[in-house]
């Protein structure tokens, strides 16, 4: 353990443990789930409607699932600080100003958008790319298993396309400018609502994947060096897609291993341009790294951006390389 | 020269931001004690992990070390699980288990099961003395930052926006004491809201008669006929969960204290026509060992016909006693405020275990500088082993009119929003005039919140994090309410209200009742230090 904690900064390393250690405890072997302390044991923040770092965010309850999406907009210098939600005038009439859909991680199971650190998160996006941000709260497994995030994201996206006060650009050229973001379960779900979003003719800028949730029967060389090494066991892994595929399925189904045996091909599709972020100490590596070559395969655009030291949820503390890095990578990836 | 940051007694910034409460000079205990579960689970399989989390309390996960150091003290290796054992006659044997038990949720008079009905086998929870999370000192005086606002839009209500931006236009001019402008609003609301449905109507209308009293100084009448609230506010127990929330929590924290009394005595500050008290004789009654000898004292304000409220109230808890066997115990006192009483006038008892209950209440006594300073006084000298208090999760008594119209704005659009869902759950489905008779009810504080000041201002609700720095300087700490308390507490949501977008969450050892994502109401439990 001391050598990880040299590996790895002392906050994220007692921060990721912390929830390695909770999620142990919740996860049972009969894949059912404890859900009543996971929600005990999550901490949440509320929104703020009144600017704080030069943003404010509300929350908006989808009738559909029943759930609160989280909205963050930048504030806006002549308004006063009233807690006033601004939904009658467009992002703005004279630039661009980015909506990134996030969806948040936590395996399809845990977390939230009203978790400390997924508001935290994106409010540092916020600031960084000079965005508003939706965060969007997708129905969870096991109590909800796929398709239904991909539902939810897809929903989340078409709402987020209709509305007038998340357009921006010249006055006569307004139009919602639309990426996806997502890590872990939640870069999962954003491949899949770009896809969707490709069939249904709803335009995205761009994916950003932050080391994305993919997986398959077979076991990657990553998967066997890294297995129980920086917080995450394959066991685990597997759990997590029991959770969420279908009953009686296994890891080839194309919502986990997009470019297995059982994938669709995604040749011609209008699909966005990509930015998939692979940590180097995640298991995972190899399937995102099979993600990225899948994708150019198909011809499309993808930049893999590889940060050899990192860990999983090293984005969740800002004091380290990687974190910049990141930030930097995204900044431009959405201004180019 | 900037003075050196403190290294000790300091929360961690970075820890802080993720809902977390760690000492920056703790950290290497922390990771510690990581390390030391780690190893510890790792000589357990998965099954035996899963089962001792539904087997344990959890208290004040936010405090890492604490959470960690309850799980390392109460972490014995278990024997190979047995699935022949029945659970619930294991909580004798096993030491160092609790087990919830399931009675009877059908009826009426819900029973509260959870760890408090079995002596306690375990050490109590960790030591809850944990200093107030020191603000990170910086060299620069902060500027307080402004009240936060928490507005839960509903997707159909964008255009109810409109709305909202002319009834805080109309605010502030009257805060500017323009009112010939305000005026002009709020006869515009007026009409805007007539073209709202649902709630986004009914509150809008209520915040402008509110408004409309202020200007035209027509100051409401009859606020404090009690009888007529007091009916208002059982139509609004029926309607949806927030009392049936505030009661049932703080019946939990109640029992749990009383945990191996055999003599107690409950102090309750807003009897009113006493519905939590049933359910907790019931509880009392079913614990093993026999119910305790139980005196009640219920406190509630003179009433303005005949009739003595109060000693009904009494004698219909009494027959219920006596039905169920338990020794019972009653006395009423009339007070126009609690701070009108004195510790000498409970006669309290040699070896009488007290808890003081107070729902809805204490806010009232901010109307009146040095009253809630007195109350608190009294209560701790009553030296009860438990305070529980439910109040609003909002801060409606800031001293700007503009600050606290605008966060009753968006407090009681999402309390209307919620009532609009209630009636789909439960056993009964919620008649039209209960939910009528609770907008009233609702009605009513708003008007208060907006149109009265000074003494009659006293819908004074103020938020839990203020409420602890009341508490601290009257000499109490927090008792935390565990997992055990959450997890049944979101049973009887999913039982009552159908879990239609009601939600349970733990903040710093308290339980909060939301709608959706907004905090509505709190109910914590204090002792004294």
């Amino acid at each position: 353990m001391l050598f990880l904690q040299r590996v790895v900064p002392l906050h994220t390393w007692i921060l990721i443990s912390t929830f390695k250690l909770s999620y142990n405890l919740l996860r049972r072997p009969d894949g059912t789930f404890n859900r009543d302390l996971n929600e005990y044991l999550d901490r949440n923040v509320t929104a703020n409607a009144v600017p704080v770092d030069g943003m404010y965010s509300f929350d908006t309850v989808d009738r559909l699932t029943g759930l609160a999406n989280r909205i963050y907009l930048p504030a806006r210098d002549n308004e006063p600080q009233l807690g006033i939600v601004e939904v009658e005038k467009p992002l703005s009439t004279s630039e661009v100003v980015p909506v990134i859909v996030f969806f948040h991680g936590g395996s399809f199971v845990h977390s939230s958008a009203s978790s400390a650190i997924y508001d935290t998160f994106c409010r540092r996006l916020v600031k960084t790319c000079k965005a508003a941000v939706v965060s969007v709260n997708y129905r969870r497994s096991p109590e909800h298993r796929y398709p239904c995030a991909y539902d939810d994201g897809l929903t989340a996206l078409k709402w987020v396309n209709s509305r007038a006060w998340l357009r921006s650009g010249k006055e006569n050229d307004l139009k919602v400018h639309i990426y996806l973001a997502g890590d872990s379960s939640g870069g999962n779900i954003a491949h899949h609502v770009a896809l969707r979003a490709a069939d249904e003719g709803v335009e995205v800028l761009g994916n950003i994947l932050l080391h994305p949730l993919f997986g398959g029967e077979e076991r990657t060389e990553s998967e066997k060096r890294l297995d129980g090494k920086y917080f995450v066991r394959i066991q685990e892994r597997d759990w997590y897609w029991r959770a969420y595929l279908p009953e009686g399925e296994d890891r080839d189904h194309p919502a986990c291993n997009v470019f297995g045996p059982r994938s669709l091909s995604l040749e011609g599709l209008s699909f966005p341009k990509s930015l998939v972020v692979v940590a180097g100490l995640d298991l995972l590596q190899d399937w995102q790294i099979g993600y990225v070559e899948g994708l150019k395969k198909y011809g499309h655009d993808v930049k893999l951006l590889y940060l050899e030291k990192a860990t999983i949820g090293f984005y969740f503390l800002p004091n380290n390389e990687h974190f910049e890095s990141l930030m930097d990578e995204i900044k431009s990836f959405i201004q180019s | 020269m900037w003075p050196c940051q403190p290294d000790d007694g300091g929360v961690d910034e970075h820890f802080a931001v993720l809902g977390y409460n760690v000492k920056s000079s703790d950290m290497a205990g922390v990771a510690q004690k990581l390390e030391q579960l780690e190893e510890a689970m790792g000589s357990f399989h998965q099954e035996g992990l899963s089962q001792l989390a539904d087997e344990t309390v959890h208290y004040n996960p936010s405090d890492i070390a604490s959470w960690l150091e309850s799980m390392i003290s109460g972490f014995n290796p278990i024997p190979e699980f047995d699935s022949s054992s029945d659970p619930f006659l294991e909580s004798s044997a096993s030491v160092n288990s609790q087990m919830p038990i399931d009675l009877d949720f059908g009826s009426d008079l819900i029973a509260i099961p959870g760890k408090a009905v079995y002596p306690r086998t375990q050490p109590p929870p960790p030591e809850q003395n944990q200093p107030q999370p020191k603000k990170l000192k910086t060299s620069i005086a902060a500027v307080a930052p402004p009240p936060p606002a928490t507005p839960l839009l509903v997707d159909s209500q964008e255009n109810g926006i409109r709305l909202v931006h002319t009834l805080m236009a109309c605010a502030e001019a009257v805060q500017q004491e323009n009112f010939k402008l305000a005026e002009a609003l709020v006869k515009n609301i007026g009409f805007l809201a007539v073209s709202q449905a649902g709630a986004m109507r009914k509150v809008a209308t209520y915040f402008a008669e509110a408004l409309a009293r202020r200007i035209y100084k027509l100051y409401p009448a009859n606020q404090q006929d009690s009888a007529f609230n007091d009916m208002l506010q059982m139509h609004f127990y029926e309607t949806c969960p927030y009392l049936k929330f505030a009661h049932f929590t703080a019946n939990q924290a109640i029992l749990e204290a009383f945990a191996g009394k055999s003599r107690v005595h409950v102090i309750d500050f807003s009897m009113k026509q006493g519905m939590q008290w049933p359910a907790l004789l019931q509880a009392l009654a079913l614990r093993p060992g026999g119910p305790p000898s139980f005196r009640l004292t219920g406190i509630g304000p003179p009433s303005h016909d005949e009739t003595d409220h109060l000693q009904e109230v009494g004698w219909r808890l009494a027959q219920l006693a006596e039905s169920i066997n338990v020794e019972f115990e009653y006395r009423g006192f009339v007070a126009n405020s609690l701070a009108d009483l004195d510790a000498a006038m409970f006669e309290i008892r040699e070896g009488e275990t007290v808890a003081v209950n107070s729902i809805f209440e204490l806010h009232q006594l901010l109307a009146r500088p040095g009253a809630i300073e007195k109350v608190l006084q009294v209560v701790s000298e009553l030296k009860p082993e438990i305070l529980t208090v439910v109040e609003q999760e909002a801060n409606h008594n800031g001293s700007a009119f503009l600050d606290r119209f605008t966060e009753s704005l968006h407090y009681y659009s999402t309390l209307f929003d919620s009532l609009e869902s209630c009636g789909g759950g439960g056993e009964e489905a919620v008649s039209v005039q209960d939910k009528v008779m609770s907008e009233v009810y609702l009605g009513r504080q708003i008007c208060n919140v907006v149109a009265c000041e000074g003494v009659d201002r006293v819908e004074r609700h103020e938020t839990l994090e203020q409420w602890k720095s009341r508490f601290g300087s009257a000499g109490f700490e927090a008792v935390h309410l565990g997992s055990n308390a959450y997890k049944q507490a979101s049973m009887l949501l999913a039982l009552f209200a159908g879990g239609d977008g009601y939600r349970v969450d733990e903040n710093n050892g308290c339980l909060m009742l939301g709608w959706h994502t907004r905090p509505l109401i709190a109910t914590s439990a204090w002792k004294l230090r």
